[in-house]
């Protein structure tokens, strides 16, 4: 084996070292220079060379912590937090209190496992309304204590550890929505003032005279004198500016569609706009008028 | 008592000792390690130790050119290997004399 071989052979077997090259940056002339020093092949003086990879490799020192392989060790974190947190006079004696909680756990998860078990079955509920109902609360409560106070195997544990998270996120949705039902919301009481006549809601609004004779050009305001005005935006029209800047709080209001329609030809249908032009006093609004001459209209 | 065992964890300071008398290169320390009575030591433990120091700080380098052979790295301590150097003989020298009186109360 040339010293070249011998050296690739190093190389190879510390194909995972994060430091190999800084660690074998001479090696190919120090190796020359041992198989000038003898005759000898260098398998015999320095023996194999995944052996000479390992003892360099040790030599070396550690493999650095950052280069890969490095799990989280959940526990060991877990115990470090606790350590930290049992250096501290009141979280020591928060954590010694915790397990006089417990009893009070298993009563509250065998209510809010039996509450989950009732309104699966049943009705939806808090609080057990009905008879049977309250021997299920019974029932969960006494398996849940009995539960608790058994034996630590480890699927008792694990068990547990499922029981205790389902009965937590339960415990937990169900004090937010227990809590939303209780706040009023400003919301709903306005939307009751405000319920649109349309489902679609409201963006234009089309007023009549006594006679049925529909009203153009109407300004509206409010109790206050403000323009009323309406968001078309919103419903995906716009205010049709081609005739102008036009009135926002004048009736019906001049809208056309967000996206222009395109007729067959992808061309803007000619009924895209309708607007008055020569008159002051605006024609029917079915009326259209075409903006760009060499529109077809659609057939 | 394998001696290898105990050369483990004394060759950074003898590469150290080697160094602080003259610059050396790879092969250099190795045979005045080796002339110095450690007969034992592993090229490869001499190469890894070398390196080490060097990536740690303890150790300058430099090429000299050779007409006949390869191209020598030289290693030489800086001033960082020189503290390392003499902390480490102190203590060795604390732990050396420590033991020196133990086996001489055993064999009393």
């Amino acid at each position: 084996m040339t010293p070249e071989q011998y050296a690739q052979a190093v190389r190879d077997a510390l194909a995972d070292h994060p430091e190999r090259e800084e660690l074998l940056e001479d090696l190919d002339d120090h190796l020359a220079e041992i198989a000038a020093e003898s005759d000898l092949a260098l398998e015999e003086r320095l023996g194999p060379p995944e052996a000479y990879a390992e003892e360099l490799a040790s030599a070396y020192g550690e493999r650095p912590q950052s280069a890969g392989k490095r799990r989280v060790d959940a526990r060991a974190w877990a115990a470090k937090v606790r350590a930290a947190l049992m250096r501290q006079a009141p979280s020591r004696s928060f954590l010694a209190f915790l397990p006089e909680l417990r009893p009070g756990w298993w009563v509250l998860r065998g209510y809010v496992l039996a509450m989950v078990l009732v309104s699966v079955t049943a009705e939806p509920a808090l609080v057990p309304m009905t008879p049977p109902a309250w021997v299920a609360v019974a029932a969960g409560i006494w398996a849940s204590v009995w539960f608790g106070r058994r034996s630590r195997r480890r699927v008792v544990v694990l068990a547990a550890a499922a029981a205790n998270g389902v009965a937590a996120l339960t415990l937990f949705v169900g004090m937010v929505e227990a809590g939303d039902a209780m706040t009023p919301n400003p919301e709903q009481e306005q939307a009751v003032w405000m319920q649109p006549a349309s489902s679609d809601g409201v963006y234009n609004l089309r007023p009549y005279a006594k006679d049925g004779k529909p009203l153009s050009d109407v300004y509206l305001y409010d109790q206050d004198g403000k323009p009323f005005v309406t968001n078309p935006e919103f419903y995906g029209y716009k205010v049709d500016r081609s005739c102008g800047e036009p009135v926002l709080n004048r009736y019906p209001l001049p809208l056309v569609e967000e996206e222009p329609m395109t007729g067959d030809d992808g061309l803007p249908t000619a009924a895209a706009s309708a607007c008055p032009t020569s008159t002051p006093e605006p024609g029917p609004m079915a009326t259209a008028t075409p903006e760009r001459p060499d529109t077809k209209p659609r057939d | 008592m394998d001696s290898s065992q105990l050369l483990k964890g004394v060759l950074d300071l003898a590469v150290l000792a080697v160094l602080n008398d003259r610059d050396g290169y790879g092969y250099d320390v190795v045979r005045r390690l080796r002339e110095a009575g450690l007969q034992e030591v592993g090229d490869a433990s001499v190469y890894g130790t070398l390196r080490r120091l060097f990536r740690a700080g303890a150790l300058t380098s430099y090429v000299v050119a050779s007409d006949e052979g390869p191209h020598r790295k030289y290693y030489g301590l800086n001033d960082v290997g020189r503290e390392m150097y003499a902390a480490s003989a102190k203590t060795w020298a604390a732990f050396s004399a420590t033991m020196a009186a133990l086996l001489k109360e055993g064999q009393a």
